[in-house]
């Protein structure tokens, strides 16, 4: 149960208050009190053939303290969600995970050794280089230059991650009975209807470090300082429910969390990728026009991370109109923002030259999106069942390309889901299951055969769940499947709430395929190539292949 | 031959719903105690009913409550009997609309019926769609008025056998009537209303920590034939979710109540088969909330407010006098042969019009749940619900006698239209009001 205590908020809601432009009273904050809840948690994980692989202690508090009405604006409160975590995986399973967790080739947890990582082309990643290697720390620089410590502790860092969300909320009336909503500071904005995956719910970069796609959207969103304002306009003469909303996100550009080398969740094995080398000056010079080989020491997968610098014209801005009409909730979305994923800049050795640069083969660049889209769900009363439709277009994007660097191309993006309660008396009498599927599609418009991605490609996922004991025991299944990766996981677990404050989860998660090979040109197309473009193909369930594990979490709210 | 054409042109008038009530039925559907308080043999007020003498209530008693009662497990206290007048404007608009209002051909259907009580008149027996107008009568009663809230709502979920408290949930829930509107302003109806809502009701819950930041809409429409709107917006995923109707007739988190035992009943009318069974006197748990004795083991409210307390076994339930009431007996059947229920029984207070007992039997047709909702009355409540004329729900239980497991809910419901605005009613309200 939540404690109510007055806390010294009065002060952040005053200056927050301030920031409205509008006067707060002592007496009007004084008065109020804040109401706290939280949680406590271990999640201890353990892979098979690894060992422990997570042993992540959680501390949450999340408050809320009312201010009344400032002014103009009532409903004004002010949020905020603070988290600290220690994972002492690093502690416990150091030869596994950590800084000194070498791999004996690029991608050993995910696939044999192929012909580009036994061969003279790919080192192993340096785990945790800014530890381990000065001049790859600060090639990485201000993206994937976490040390150690960062992932052990990984909301304490420069950009003060300890405080997930931090926002004022406060609304006015306008004259016409339409109403202004303002959320301004540390949020998330979730956009969309779609679980699992990210289609309009993008405006948020994500934390896959934390637990590659697998932890609730919520905990991995990384909260950027945003403001979001709200014209309500409630219903009209055609809508029941009428919102158009503005989102500016000013913050400095974050990217998604990839996983730093060394870590134990790292999607696509992406940040041990970006920690290798190409051992380039072990090749022959007759490998080289000239017959001389320019390179004198191995030459680093990226040479610059260029992560946007703050100012005003690299802020993101949305827009949402959404409504209720008949029996459809329904959205229309517009984004400009960057993306969220690197793209690899090849850098010639020379002009004309498909040789790499001698000081880092690629840069990372974080180029602009602009995306449209919407989102409608509709209850079919001859079914029983929600239909779930979700789409995205969008310009600006930039994919990999096996002999060309990368290219810019437009993408479309659409889920179409079904969520349906159906009761199975045999199983249980009394309360229905929840059956709720998924089929989440992309097509790359402008696509290149060298393009370590298929033109089409379209993963599927299944929840079944059922509850029994009031609701304090839910196991349930999640079946997610790449199709063309032909890729599996499946992760059954089981929920137990004793009380209200103890909730024990026992999962496992098991992966099957995604061992596709990629027929890397830098390698002659030798049909055992796997590095460094077969994770695209494979996806993050394929490239997690070989991480099945058995999870335990156990968690105290109050 | 002339008394049996009257006889028949009244029985094809009442079956089509036409039957033409008076001023006079007005009145003895609002005042049943104008002339006297009911009476039964051997129930008088300050007696207790228990497992030693639970044969003097077989005939004031439901069947299965007056199990619980053989059973030992609650002990019953008859108070007096209060006339609980609901609001003035509600019975003038009974009156204003009297012939007004009629059935339509099939079950659900429903013309002229736009504020106020639509039948009046007593039920009778011969008539086949009785039991359909008593369930058109509590859809369309003043049950919360016009708009009301339930600022906080405690559940508990206890296992009745070793009495262990397993869960408390804290909610808030809002009432608002979109039309039929009589005392709130606007009236008759908030504008603009496209799909022509007839009511909304919005829950948000509190705690615990699990399930904070829930919340749940319902739209219910004007045409009866039309499936409610349901929405659920999960704190975890931030996101307003559509409900499928399968959800209604679900344990709502975890309890032992659906959304569609609500209030007594929160369905559609063409969801059932209504039969009437009969009208006769019944203790019901009717109270006056500042005379019983209240909880202390509850937090505390800044006003002082103090909720209604638990006894018998499991403390599953309301520690409240019952009182001798005139009561209909309502049958409802499911028309969808899949639903998790086969039948309801229903006792409706023929004054108010609420549903303050109900037995709901399984699919099998045994006796499942046995769901109660306390009545106070408004002028023994908080203070601004003094003369509202609104028949508060004050606690409930829904006791599963198969499981031996019970939920109850303790209640400060209040009539304050401040608390339940348009705006709460709304699917970006779920938003806005989550994370």
């Amino acid at each position: 149960m939540s404690k109510k205590i007055t806390t010294t908020l009065t002060q952040l809601a005053f200056g927050a208050g301030t920031a409205l432009g509008v006067g707060v009273t002592a007496t009007q904050s004084i008065a109020e009190e804040a109401n706290w809840s939280g949680y406590v948690e271990n999640a201890t994980y353990h892979r098979d053939g690894v060992g422990i692989s997570k042993f992540r202690n959680t501390a949450q508090a999340e408050f809320v303290k009312p201010i009344d009405s400032v002014g103009r604006w009532h409903n004004v409160t002010l949020n905020g969600t603070l988290r600290a975590t220690y994972d002492g995986v690093y502690d416990i399973n150091e030869n596994e995970f950590g800084k000194n967790a070498t791999e004996p080739y690029l991608g050993s947890n995910w696939h044999p050794e192929g012909s580009a990582t036994g061969g003279p082309f790919l080192t192993a990643g340096v785990p945790f280089p800014c530890e381990n290697d000065p001049s790859l720390c600060r090639n990485l620089d201000d993206y994937m230059d976490h040390k150690e410590r960062d992932a052990r502790f990984p909301e304490f860092n420069d950009e003060l991650d300890f405080i997930r969300e931090l926002y004022l909320d406060a609304t006015t009336d306008l004259s016409n009975g339409d109403q202004l909503s303002v959320r301004v500071g540390k949020q998330q904005v979730v956009w969309g209807k779609t679980d699992l995956f990210r289609v309009l719910d993008v405006i948020n970069p994500v934390d896959y470090s934390r637990h590659n796609i697998y932890d609730e959207l919520e905990d991995i969103r990384i909260p950027q300082w945003m403001l979001n304002v709200e014209w309500r306009m409630g219903p009209t003469k055609t809508f029941d429910d009428s919102n158009l909303s503005m989102v500016w996100n000013f913050d400095k550009f974050r990217p998604n969390n990839l996983g730093t080398c060394g870590q134990s969740y790292r999607i696509l094995d992406a940040g041990c990728f970006f920690s290798s080398y190409m051992r380039l000056d072990t090749l022959p010079g007759a490998a080289f026009p000239g017959g001389a080989n320019p390179y004198g020491t191995a030459v680093p997968i990226i040479h610059d991370v260029k992560r946007p610098d703050w100012e005003l014209g690299n802020t993101q801005l949305g827009l949402k109109w959404e409504g209720v009409y008949g029996d459809s909730t329904f959205s229309l979305n517009g984004l400009v923002y960057r993306q969220q994923l690197p793209s690899l800049h090849f850098r010639p050795l020379a002009p004309g030259i498909p040789a790499p640069a001698a000081d880092g083969v690629f840069d990372i660049h974080f180029p602009w999106v602009r995306m449209i889209g919407g989102s409608v769900d509709y209850y079919s009363q001859t079914m029983d069942a929600v239909w779930r439709l979700e789409t995205t277009y969008s310009n600006g994007e930039e994919l990999p390309r096996d002999t060309n660097g990368h290219k810019r191309t437009d993408m479309l993006r659409y889920v179409i889901g079904f969520d349906k309660n159906q009761l199975i008396p045999a199983l249980n009498p009394n309360r229905a299951f929840l059956i709720s599927a998924q089929v989440f599609g992309q097509h790359i418009l402008e696509h290149e055969s060298d393009m370590p991605d298929f033109e089409d490609n379209w993963i599927a996922t299944l929840l079944f769940k059922g509850w029994w004991q009031n609701d304090r025991i839910s196991p349930q299944i999640i079946l997610a499947h790449d199709i063309r990766a032909g890729a599996t996981a499946v992760a059954p677990s089981v929920e137990w709430i004793p009380d209200d404050h103890w909730k024990i989860t026992l999962g496992a998660n098991i992966k099957f395929g995604g061992d596709e090979t990629f027929p890397w040109s830098v390698n002659g197309n030798q049909p055992d190539t796997y590095e460094p473009l077969a994770r695209f193909t494979n996806g993050p369930i394929g490239v997690a292949n070989q991480e099945d594990e058995v999870q335990l979490t156990v968690r105290y709210s109050f | 031959m002339f008394k049996k054409l009257v006889i028949a042109m009244a029985v094809v008038a009442s079956t089509q719903g036409s039957y033409a009530a008076t001023l006079q039925d007005v009145e003895n559907s609002f005042y049943p105690y104008k002339n006297g308080m009911p009476t039964a043999p051997g129930i008088s007020v300050g007696m207790t009913i228990d497992q030693n003498n639970w044969q003097v209530a077989k005939d004031v008693l439901d069947p299965a409550m007056l199990e619980q009662v053989k059973q030992g497990n609650y002990t019953i206290k008859v108070g007096e009997t209060d006339s609980f007048d609901l609001h003035p404007n509600y019975i003038a608009a009974t009156q204003d609309r009297l012939g007004k209002v009629k059935l339509g051909n099939e079950t659900g259907q429903i013309e002229g019926a736009d504020a106020g009580r639509p039948f009046p008149e007593e039920p009778s027996m011969s008539d086949p769609r009785a039991g359909e107008k008593l369930a058109w009568n509590f859809k369309y009663g003043y049950n919360w008025g016009d708009s009301a809230a339930i600022y906080p709502f405690y559940w508990k979920f206890r296992d009745m056998e070793s009495g262990k408290l397993e869960r408390t949930l804290k909610f808030n829930f809002h009432f608002l009537n979109f039309t039929h509107r009589v005392n709130q302003e606007p009236k008759p109806a908030i504008e603009p209303n496209p799909s022509e809502l007839f009511r909304g009701t919005y829950v948000q819950v509190l705690e615990p920590f699990d399930v904070k930041d829930t919340q749940l809409l319902i739209h219910r429409f004007e045409d009866d034939a039309k499936r409610d709107n349901a929405y659920l917006y999960l704190g975890f995923q931030r996101r307003v979710r559509r409900l499928s109707t399968g959800q209604v007739t679900d344990a709502f988190l975890g309890s032992d109540i659906m959304i569609e035992d609500f209030e007594g009943y929160n369905g559609r009318i063409s969801d059932m088969k209504w039969t009437y069974k009969g009208t006769r006197n019944m203790l019901l748990p009717f109270y006056k909330h500042n005379e019983m004795p209240l909880a202390t083991d509850m937090p505390a409210e800044s006003d002082g407010y103090q909720f209604v307390d638990y006894t018998g076994k499991g403390a599953c339930f309301p520690h409240v006098t019952w009182q001798l009431r005139k009561v209909y007996e309502v049958e409802a059947e499911p028309v969808d042969p899949n639903h998790p229920i086969s039948k309801r029984i229903h006792y409706m207070d023929a004054q108010t019009f609420t549903i303050p007992r109900t037995s709901v039997y399984d699919r099998k047709g045994d006796l499942w749940k046995i769901w109660t909702i306390g009545q106070a009355h408004p002028d023994y409540h908080l203070p601004k619900n003094k003369g509202s004329g609104v028949s508060i729900d004050d606690a409930f239980t829904m006791i599963d006698v198969q499981a031996n497991h019970c939920t109850t809910g303790q209640f400060k419901g209040q009539v304050d239209p401040e608390l339940s605005p348009p705006s709460k009613f709304s699917v970006q309200n779920m938003r806005s009001s989550g994370r």
